[in-house]
């Protein structure tokens, strides 16, 4: 382990107060052994950074899949005080709700055999993807007003989806407090063009069936049988997001003066929750994030329709298991030495992971707390958990997101050709489909920490328990 | 004038060169269009942009921003840039192409300029700045 951070458990770690100037509270993150090899000295110091942030509440916090990335690390959650804290665009990153969800169909792996290849063309032709990709959905800045407010539900309406989805998703598609005045025309122009769109980068939908189920009674709550084939749909706000970011993060740090905040990065400019820039970003975000949850949502109706018409099922076989956001900052209550208190978290690279009981969980879940979602890297497995009580005392309910990267995108492209990974993963059975090799080479899965340990952390840890695990078959990338 | 990658282990990270602050933003510029599409050439495509902040850092910020946007909603490809800077700001001439999903989406999407580390010096050879990208 690096200099300078204290263990305080099997798979807990602490980076104390002074580790860089003027910590508030300390940093604590959860590391195996064998994870601990790949933590920079980079992802540490960010860790230490938002410890120094006005109001930030108990500790700053990172998951297993803690990374460099700016501002927050990625996998870092913190929260802040309602009245003496901020909120902050770098808690959340450029991609506000990027996110996971996933769906089950009535098939098994048998009946895809010989269709594989046709169904991911059919997918990849269905949903643009890619860089400049546009959607074919066309919408005026009037829809848009109402799709940053009503999030997936604006979708449902449209036709794109039925209302029990809505109930599956994580804030039921559409966060309350959205400003619409709160998103610049550029966000929009930006908006407009790209709803219903996968995006580039780690962005996918993948087809994957259920290889292993290891908490059966969970499984059958969750509408999971072995075999079965699923998909899952990983993205987030588009440009309209990355912009909202933009412009808040700018506004943010022209005003720290103002509120006299001294950071240690600019990246982590922040304003009191309750001031007219806070309140602006925090406007601004929910819109994305409904914009985002809307974009899913489309999504999946794509991939649905594709479903429908080469196996003959009905739309309503194919059902949302649950839909996460791993990028978000949220108004929460949680427990805060024994009394309930209302909290801003921020998630950055996180998931949230409520235990059983917590009101904002579906009812068909609360028995058993609500499905998280882990995307694996390319060809390597996801997995569905559940939340946890113990998640909801230690990490404000929040658990890992995915796998972590562990070498650069540069590096990667240096060690490995994307022909080599398509051709490797095709041998095994993975079947990717993507606008170019380049981009499967940035992603290929030894640039990043094995999804297993990570996910093997969260569950040793109890900040979220593994239910099943799901095997690729083929994916489509931007 | 030049650009070099730098190790982040997520993210973009650039170190970029110039001899004068016209350069390095031009240099700068040149760079995000290599990163996100490869090839270009121009073919006619003019743009103009004008950009004024309050620091040459966060000039750099507005204009890479600005850059982002403008590929985004207009679906072009620059190459070349004439950058003129006086005092905190900034006029540019951008050159370039139509983007052509064929030969451009070999790169990688940029989503965001970062704050993190973001401030420009000087040193023997000229102006420096590192710039962290979200990809």
């Amino acid at each position: 382990m690096l200099a300078g951070i204290n263990r305080v458990g099997d798979l807990e770690w602490e980076v104390p107060i002074g580790y860089v100037p003027g910590m508030r509270v300390p940093g604590r993150f959860f590391l195996s052994a064998s994870l601990a090899g790949t933590l920079e000295e980079g992802a540490v110091r960010q860790l230490a950074n938002v410890a120094t942030m006005p109001g930030i509440v108990k500790y700053s916090l990172a998951m297993p899949d803690i990374h460099w990335g700016y501002g927050f690390p990625i996998g870092g959650v913190a929260a802040f005080d309602m009245t003496e804290g901020v909120i902050s665009p770098g808690g959340v990153g450029f991609d506000i709700n990027c996110g996971v969800r996933l769906i089950t169909t009535p098939l098994t792996e048998s009946d895809l055999a010989g269709k594989r290849r046709e169904l991911i063309e059919r997918l990849f032709a269905a949903i643009p993807t890619g860089v400049g990709a546009k959607s074919t959905l066309r919408i005026s800045n009037k829809d848009l007003s109402r799709v940053m407010v009503e999030g997936a539900r604006w979708a449902v309406e449209r036709g794109f989806g039925t209302e029990a989805d809505l109930a599956r998703c994580e804030a039921e598609g559409a966060m309350s407090g959205a400003d619409p005045d709160a998103v610049s025309s550029k966000a929009r122009q930006r908006g407009v063009p790209q709803l219903g769109t996968l995006g580039a980068g780690n962005h996918f939908l993948e087809v994957q069936a259920v290889r292993e189920i290891l908490d059966p009674a969970t499984a059958e709550t969750f509408g999971l049988k072995e075999g079965q084939v699923c998909f899952m749909v990983h993205c987030g706000s588009r440009g309209l997001g990355h912009q909202v970011a933009t412009d808040h993060l700018r506004t943010l740090e022209a005003a720290l003066s103002k509120y006299r905040i001294h950071l240690p990065d600019r990246q982590l400019a922040c304003a009191p929750i309750d001031s007219p820039e806070g309140r602006g970003y925090y406007g601004g975000m929910v819109c994305a994030a409904n914009y985002a949850w809307a974009n899913r949502q489309v999504i999946m109706h794509e991939a649905r329709n594709v479903f429908a018409k080469m196996f003959g099922l009905d739309y309503d076989e194919m059902r949302l298991v649950y839909d996460v956001a791993h990028n978000v900052a949220k108004f929460e209550r949680h427990e805060v030495d024994g009394r309930p208190v209302e909290v801003c978290v921020h998630r950055k690279g996180a998931t949230r992971a409520f235990g059983p009981k917590a009101p904002e969980i579906p009812h068909e879940y609360a028995g058993v707390g609500q499905p998280v979602i882990i995307p694996g890297s390319m060809g390597t497995p996801s997995y569905l958990l559940c939340g946890t009580t113990t998640a909801m005392q230690k990490t404000w309910g929040s658990t890992c997101h995915g796998a972590g990267r562990v070498l650069s995108r540069s590096k990667v492209k240096k060690e490995v050709l994307g022909k080599e990974v398509r051709e490797q993963l095709a041998g095994e059975g993975i079947l990717v489909r993507a606008h170019s090799d380049a981009a499967i080479a940035e992603e290929a899965p030894q640039a990043y920490k094995p999804s297993q340990e990570v996910v093997r952390v969260v569950h040793v840890l109890g900040l979220s328990a593994i239910v099943a695990r799901l095997e690729p078959l083929g994916v489509i990338k931007g | 004038m030049s650009f070099e990658e730098l190790e982040h282990t997520a993210d973009l990270r650039l170190r970029v060169r110039g001899a004068t602050l016209d350069e390095i933003f031009a240099e700068a510029g040149r760079a995000i269009f290599q990163v996100m599409y490869g090839c270009c050439k121009d073919r006619g495509v003019e743009r103009r942009i004008e950009v004024e902040a309050e620091s040459l850092d966060s000039l750099l910020f507005d204009y890479l921003s600005e850059l982002l946007f403008i590929t985004d909603v207009e679906n072009v490809v620059f190459c070349t840039f004439d950058v003129n800077i006086q005092g905190t700001r900034l006029t540019a001439v951008l050159r370039g192409e139509p983007l052509d999903p064929a030969r451009h989406s070999g790169g990688t999407l940029i989503k965001g300029v970062s704050y993190s580390g973001l401030e420009i010096r000087r040193d023997e050879e000229g102006y420096v700045v590192e710039i962290i990208l979200d990809v």
